[in-house]
């Protein structure tokens, strides 16, 4: 079954760094930036996620991220550096094009914003399994049922994607066409959609029966099979990153009232 | 009677209604069953055998609401009015689709197994321990880092299967827990629950195998629109005269000694290969065999080869690169009926999708009446090639069977008239007459799978593919796939089928081919094919029943059906 979660299991210690240390990475990489407003932040964190994923091995995974956000990167310059109301100096000229400092400036900003959270958001999604992350959660109190619909989530759309095949080859074997002009493959559409819903929905009745079977409302306090093993420094590191934002809203404040 | 206070599970004047519904699903069941004890329960379609088994799990009335009456006590605990959760502790139920039983939140089997326990709150150390044992059990172990969806039918249902079992329940009830299963797998699993009950787990199981509840059960309980019909040995129940009647017909085994007039000691009937031959041994002594009559039977088998419909050369198939399907595989199939056996997961599925042309081979070639069909689209032959799926609500859209079965037909391009004609024909054959404006969602099961029969059927197509056509069918439902079966053939048409029902294959297929790891193993008549001892273990295939007890009984010649064997000693 092909899995939509975009997590890489390879083994390397980011899959064993705990869930919630990425978290708090994600958070302080994004907001010291912000808070501090320096652009040299961003940089910091960029480099440092660039690191992290190169050692986890999983910088590869992240080409096409950035790629797909390279287009946008692109439209905000043009645009800023060109077109922003503030823009007075001129900073460079290619042809007619005439690119402003502070609209350049401000697209900077704009765009190592977005690469930043891209980044930081890449190291937690593809190192970390979605269900550890559910497990993690629900450990600390998270409601199971939520917790189930999370995980349930990565679980059934594959399965109904691989249902969808079954019942598209289920009826191209009784002569429906569903390729073709648009009218064709509008016409196929029912014939297509109909068994999938009902068929969930079926499934979903007989699936909460089975989930209730199997103790899912019985109210006691759930176990897990294993106890997550803290890694070597997820605790230093989960705190040091705190003290890091702390910091930056402290200087912040000591800045404004200056 | 035995004393009421220690059985395990108790049943006083139990009814149920389903709401809307004006007919009892259960009407005055009373019976009581004791720790340790493995119970059948029979009964055609629409008998209340699942409504039963729910109602001891407590569904029925908690979540199914409806009129309920009487008493239901498990382990001393009242099941309709105890919360589900709190007695799935106490009882285990496996459904007949396994799909439907797996969490769908737990990426691999390991952790799938767990999750009942999880939630029940038992330590990591004695989680882990009863995953294993579970595992072992069923020969799953090798699949514990596997994605459960990813398993097979017969993978899964083992999978479901150990997932009740570790939550140690005192009653575990099982519905028709071998249906997707190859031979050998289903009477693994019938060991495997037979082993539980030493450990004084009480088994209740639904079934349709006939034969393996014979063999292994302690009672049968016989129900029959929802009234409780009998409740006794296995012996007591298969030689009541009106069995029949009830839609169950009594083990192959069974019928042998019936027509024989030979019994136990005790004025039953056998039921199992053992007693039937111990008691025909003894009435058989010194007779010497009919040879004559065998043969000319034999040349009526092997002689009929009709015109070549397939021809497949050299094919090679996988889904991924490095793990064949199929390889180099050669075969010809003419207008004989052929049935494709084989474990699950042989390739038997694939290669009947290849014939269709929803997959395209890797290399290879296939041609249908001297055509290559690569260049076809499955539209394109959708008019030659009819393929009926195992599960009949991959393709159910319509609001009612007549609608549903033209479908078809329309598609492509029959005129209106002529899917008329052909659609109630298909209706006919199915057994579906007087259903035609009832919604297909409001049918059973079996009843829905006929409807997918009928809705290829009215294609009129020249080539049936059937794939585990029999599943979910009882006696009467496996009368009717046996009448379309026949009905096609004489008509000229080929009938290709996936089985994992040896009995059945015996007794309407002219042509047997068995499959494993994507090749032929064995190709011929019925007979030639199940007396290839070296085969069918390869393929984790059993011989049908007679063929057992002729070669038990010492017999020269080997019988398919219990049709067959009368015949002979009649002559």
């Amino acid at each position: 079954m092909k899995s939509i979660s975009l997590f890489v299991d390879n083994g390397t210690y980011l899959t064993k760094v705990h869930p919630f240390t990425k978290l708090m990475y994600i958070a302080a990489a994004i907001s010291i930036p912000l808070i501090t407003g320096k652009l040299w932040m961003f940089g910091v964190f960029i480099a440092v996620s660039l690191c992290v994923l190169a050692s986890g091995k999983i910088l590869k995974k992240t080409i096409p991220l950035i790629a797909f956000s390279f287009t946008i990167l692109l439209t905000i310059f043009l645009i800023h550096g060109l077109f922003n109301q503030r823009n007075v100096n001129v900073l460079f000229q290619i042809g007619g094009l005439k690119f402003y400092r502070e609209g350049t400036l401000y697209a900077l900003h704009i765009g190592l914003n977005i690469l930043n959270m891209l980044l930081s958001f890449a190291v937690f999604v593809l190192s970390t399994k979605p269900s550890e992350l559910v497990d993690e959660l629900e450990k600390r109190g998270f409601s199971p049922r939520f917790g189930y619909i999370v995980t349930s989530v990565f679980q059934i759309i594959p399965q109904m994607m691989g249902t969808m095949n079954t019942i598209m080859d289920a009826q191209r074997s009784r002569g429906l066409e569903t390729e073709g002009n648009l009218r064709t493959r509008a016409k196929a559409f029912l014939p297509l959609i109909s068994p999938v819903v009902m068929s969930s929905l079926i499934n979903t009745r007989e699936r909460a029966i089975a989930l209730e079977v199997r103790g899912f409302s019985a109210g006691k306090k759930k176990t897990w099979l294993a106890d997550r093993k803290r890694h070597k420094g997820d605790r230093e590191i989960t705190v040091l990153l705190g003290l890091c934002i702390l910091a930056a809203i402290a200087w912040r404040i000591v800045v404004c009232l200056r | 009677m035995e004393d009421r206070r220690m059985s395990e599970i108790i049943v006083e004047n139990l009814r149920y209604r389903y709401p809307h519904a004006k007919k009892l699903a259960l009407d005055g069941l009373n019976f009581s069953i004791e720790k340790g004890e493995f119970i059948g329960i029979i009964g055609e379609n629409g008998a209340g055998k699942s409504t039963l088994s729910q109602a001891i799990m407590g569904l029925v009335p908690q979540f199914y609401k409806g009129a309920y009456g009487g008493k239901v006590i498990v382990d001393g605990i009242e099941a309709g009015k105890t919360p589900v959760s709190q007695l799935c502790g106490h009882v285990g139920l496996v459904f007949q689709n396994p799909f439907n039983q797996l969490s769908g939140a737990k990426d691999n089997v390991y952790e799938e197994v767990a999750f009942g326990m999880q939630n029940l709150g038992l330590p990591a150390e004695e989680m882990k321990e009863r995953v294993e044992n579970a595992l072992k059990l069923l020969d799953i172990w090798q699949y514990r880092d596997r994605n459960p969806f990813d398993l097979s039918g017969g993978q899964m249902q083992r999978v479901a299967i150990a997932s009740v079992l570790v939550m140690r329940p005192d009653v575990m009830i099982l519905d028709e827990p071998t249906s997707q299963l190859d031979p050998e797998g289903s009477d693994e699993v019938f060991r495997a629950v037979e082993a539980l009950t030493n450990s004084g787990i009480t088994i209740l199981m639904i079934e349709q195998k006939i034969e393996k509840l014979a063999a292994y059960c302690d009672r049968i309980l016989l129900l029959h629109g929802g009234k409780q019909i009998a409740f006794d040995t296995p012996q007591k129940v298969f030689s009541m005269p009106d069995l029949a009647d009830y839609g169950i017909q009594a083990p192959a085994f069974t019928r042998i000694c019936k027509a024989e007039h030979v019994t136990l000691p005790d004025g039953t009937y056998p039921v199992t290969v053992e007693e039937a031959a111990g008691v025909l041994k003894e009435r058989h002594a010194g007779r010497a065999e009919t040879e004559g009559a065998a043969k000319a039977d034999e040349k009526k088998d092997s002689e009929v080869l009709g015109e070549e419909q397939f021809l497949i050369k050299n094919l090679d198939f996988s889904y991924l690169p490095d793990v064949p399907v199929l390889k180099a595989l050669n075969m010809r199939l003419d207008k004989r009926p052929t049935a494709i056996i084989g474990q699950n997961g042989a390739g038997k599925t694939t290669l009947v999708k290849l014939l269709k042309g929803l997959l395209k081979p890797v290399s290879g070639n296939i041609y249908f009446r001297g055509e290559d069909i690569s260049g076809k689209t499955v539209a394109m032959l959708a008019g030659n090639v009819g393929y009926v799926f195992q599960n009949p609500d991959d393709q159910i859209f319509k609001y009612n069977v007549m609608d549903e079965i033209m479908f078809g037909p329309i598609n492509i391009g029959m005129d209106p008239k002529r899917a008329e004609e052909e659609a109630k024909r298909a209706l006919e054959l199915t057994g579906l007459t007087g259903k035609e404006k009832e919604n297909p969602y409001d049918l059973e099961l079996h009843e829905r799978k006929m409807t997918a029969i009928a809705s290829v059927l009215a294609m009129d197509t020249d080539v049936l593919i059937l794939d585990e056509p029999t599943i979910a069918q009882d006696w009467k439902g496996r009368q009717i796939i046996g009448g379309i079966i026949r009905s096609l053939s004489e008509r000229g048409k080929l009938v290709i089928a996936i089985l994992h029902d040896m009995d059945f294959v015996a007794e309407n297929f002219e042509r047997v081919i068995i499959m494993a790891h994507g090749q032929v193993l064995a190709d011929g008549t019925a007979r030639d094919v199940f007396m290839q001892d070296e085969a069918l273990k390869k393929a984790r295939l059993q011989k049908p029943y007679m063929m057992q007890l002729s070669e038990v009984l010492g017999y020269e010649r080997a019988y398919l059906t219990v049709d067959e064997i009368l015949r002979d000693q009649m002559s």
